[in-house]
């Protein structure tokens, strides 16, 4: 078994990371040209708690060593199950996936929970944690093999994904202002 | 926004998403979110989808599978946090 496990804190407040983590895989983000489509599965508010239930299908495609495509078959082509939960009480969103496909060879078990920072007011805390085991049969060195290339292959998407997603964040706080701009002299206008 | 798995449900998905984010950042985390206003919107892109791209992909198999593996998450996470 391999564990990964990392923190960040995004110069951004809680309420803008949690927006903008449902439009991370956007166009705007060049660094998960790996996710293909990201798909809702379903979505559902609990009338008592008011945590926000969310269950999505990922599409990936990324390219994988030779001898793994021979092991686990040759379709590039992945798909990761994920379910997160927004508290907005609490202000904590936690997100679980894991792979669906290749499932029965090897489990990629990842979380991922965005509070707000107790280090900087109006910044966003980080924590991301990823179970990789694999269940192939064989020898030991081959699941050590596969364990290892996962982990290496899961560290640089998280930092792809770190990247990619605080592009989106900045972009998404210059729309805004640019819009509260627009505003702003719109009303300007009216009163002048 | 991302594509849909599905292309030809690539439009129904947009107008729910843009729906959502609306919904999302405007009343749910200010508190002030009853119900979840773009449901109907919602069902028409899961008709979308089900109906097409889970079933014919196989994916309904591999989703029933990874549902009953996250069964503890859920009893974890839908317990509220500290507030």
């Amino acid at each position: 078994m391999r564990i990964f496990a990392s923190q960040h804190e995004f110069a951004y407040s809680w309420e803008e990371v949690s927006t903008n983590n449902w439009r991370k895989y956007c166009a705007h983000n060049d660094k998960a040209s790996h996710v293909l489509a990201v798909d809702t599965l379903s979505r559902s508010l609990d009338a008592t708690t008011h945590i926000l239930r969310t269950e999505r299908l990922i599409t990936c495609r990324q390219s994988m060593p030779q001898w793994v495509k021979r092991i686990m078959g040759s379709d590039d082509t992945s798909y990761v199950y994920e379910v997160s939960y927004v508290d907005a009480q609490a202000k904590r969103v936690t997100m679980c996936s894991q792979n669906m496909t290749w499932s029965e060879l090897l489990q990629v078990q990842e979380k991922v929970v965005y509070t707000p920072s107790v280090e900087a007011e109006g910044h966003t805390r980080f924590e991301q944690s990823a179970r990789i085991i694999a269940l192939c049969g064989g020898w030991q060195k081959i699941k050590n093999s596969i364990e290892e290339i996962s982990l290496e292959r899961f560290r640089q998407n998280a930092a792809k994904g770190r990247e990619g997603f605080e592009r989106v964040l900045e972009i998404s706080r210059q729309v805004f202002a640019q819009q509260r701009e627009e505003a702003r002299q719109q009303r300007e206008g009216v009163a002048a | 926004m991302s594509a849909s798995l599905a292309p030809e449900c690539n439009d129904v998905k947009e107008r729910y998403d843009t729906c959502f984010l609306k919904w999302y950042s405007e009343k749910y985390l200010r508190n002030t979110a009853a119900t979840d206003e773009c449901e109907p919107l919602f069902g028409q892109y899961k008709t979308c989808l089900t109906k097409k791209a889970l079933k014919e992909r196989g994916i309904d198999q591999m989703l029933e599978d990874a549902k009953a593996d996250n069964k503890e998450n859920d009893a974890e996470y839908m317990k509220p946090s500290a507030r």
